[in-house]
């Protein structure tokens, strides 16, 4: 499954961040189960669904302040435009002001809004596609990014971009979620309505095949496991 | 926790903090892990090149106008149905008991209105004539009676003097005939509008016309 071209430099580009790099590890793996914080999340989360049902507009904006930001990465990232990803963002908060009253809160509030542009932006894509009359069902799969602002590794990045749109969906979005977009596996589960293991699974599937279009090539033996 | 090389790919899918701290001590004496924990980690570093919050000034100010735009035209219905929207915070058993009370509200509103709309559908009994029918009706009565009067009076010579005992049982059944006659139109006196008595009435007189006619044929 390797992609000629997209193989890093690992050990020059990544080593000085990768030793500074702390594993992060579930909090429900953790003792003691979730703090004070998430409390306090599950708390605003169910306000602010309160609000957004009562049509005030104030929730909305408090919402965008909160997650627009990542809401506009995630859809960036799954549209690989930026005009595309706020229209798809746009849209988003419309459905949401309009299915606000049908939201009975089986999942938290922001989750059920990130699932809503997770669709959205299929949708997008799909229509985009449909536009562009692309038969071809890896043409439909892949996205092509724009030029971002620089990053510290542009050259990581942008192979990584590029390695991404090898993965099926499902591996996409799971490593997007929790790589990129910080999320929890059981956060994950409900977004994409999957179970959290298949969360876990689907991540773990999506950096292998991803470590293996990444990896240079290597001169000795793969070594002892 | 003892940890081998055989543990590091099930750690990187599901591993607890205290597998990852003994995968990474393992690693410090194992090349071949340290340099998969490495790598495993450095996607991690990669994915976050792909993070961009930057700010969009532009965005909120137009997804705000689109909320204001789209809440508008259902501004109307929402005030008029928002009441609704309570139910949601009222217990199933409650919303049963609300159903239930509602649909014997229709159910008594319902049989309300059929006895109702019978009583008021009384005046229309077809059995009851309007004035103006009712004035018709006696206006061609008057005439009629009249009509028969002339006969009774060609009729009269030989029912006075009845010749045989035929016209003397025409005169007696025409006797009673005006007694039934008078009953009748006594009671429609007090009830003009009841059309029933209006066609008893009639059948009198149509029977009073026959049996004058028969008495007329028994002289010829």
């Amino acid at each position: 499954m390797g992609m000629t071209g997209l193989a890093l430099p690992w050990e020059t580009k990544l080593s000085p961040l990768a030793d500074r790099w702390e594993t992060r590890v579930e909090p429900s793996e953790q003792l003691g189960g979730p703090g004070q914080a998430t409390a306090s999340a599950n708390t605003e989360d169910a306000a602010l669904a309160v609000a957004c049902q009562s049509g005030d507009l104030r929730a909305y904006e408090r919402l965008y302040a909160l997650h627009g930001a990542r809401m506009r990465n995630m859809a960036r990232n799954l549209l690989g435009s930026m005009a595309d990803a706020e229209d798809a963002v746009q849209e988003t908060f419309l459905k949401v002001q309009r299915k606000v009253a049908t939201f009975r809160g089986q999942s938290s509030f922001v989750t059920w809004t990130y699932r809503i542009l997770i669709n959205t932006c299929y949708d997008a894509r799909r229509s985009r596609m449909r536009k562009k009359e692309v038969a071809n069902e890896e043409s439909e799969e892949s996205v092509r990014p724009e030029p971002r602002a620089s990053a510290t590794h542009p050259a990581l990045r942008m192979a990584l971009e590029r390695a991404l749109t090898a993965l099926t969906k499902h591996q996409r979005d799971v490593f997007l979620l929790y790589e990129v977009e910080g999320f929890r596996h059981a956060e994950i589960a409900g977004m994409l309505e999957i179970t959290e293991t298949a969360s876990k699974n689907t991540l773990f599937q999506a950096k292998k095949n991803l470590r293996t279009m990444l990896e240079p090539p290597r001169s000795g033996a793969a070594g002892a496991r | 926790m003892t940890i081998n090389c055989n543990d590091r790919e099930r750690i990187f899918e599901d591993g607890t903090a205290a597998e990852w701290a003994s995968l990474e001590a393992h690693a410090g004496d194992c090349a071949v892990c340290r340099e998969e924990l490495r790598v495993w980690r450095s996607l991690s570093i990669a994915a976050a090149e792909m993070r961009d919050y930057s700010d969009s000034p532009m965005l909120w100010p137009r997804i705000e106008e689109a909320l204001v735009q789209a809440a508008e035209p259902g501004e109307r219905n929402t005030r008029s149905w928002g009441w609704l929207t309570f139910w949601k915070h009222v217990s199933v058993g409650w919303q049963t008991a609300a159903a239930g009370a509602l649909v014997l509200l229709l159910a008594v509103s319902a049989s309300w209105f059929y006895v109702h709309q019978r009583g008021l559908q009384e005046p229309h009994d077809p059995s009851l004539l309007k004035s103006k029918a009712l004035t018709e009706v006696e206006r061609t009565e008057t005439a009629y009676i009249r009509a028969i009067d002339k006969l009774a009076a060609d009729a009269k010579p030989q029912l006075d003097r009845p010749a045989t005992p035929l016209l003397s049982s025409y005169r007696e059944k025409l006797l009673l005939i005006d007694s039934a006659i008078d009953d009748l139109r006594a009671q429609a006196g007090q009830n003009a509008s009841n059309a029933h008595l209006r066609y008893q009435l009639l059948a009198m007189y149509q029977e009073k016309q026959k049996t004058l006619e028969e008495v007329l044929e028994e002289k010829r």
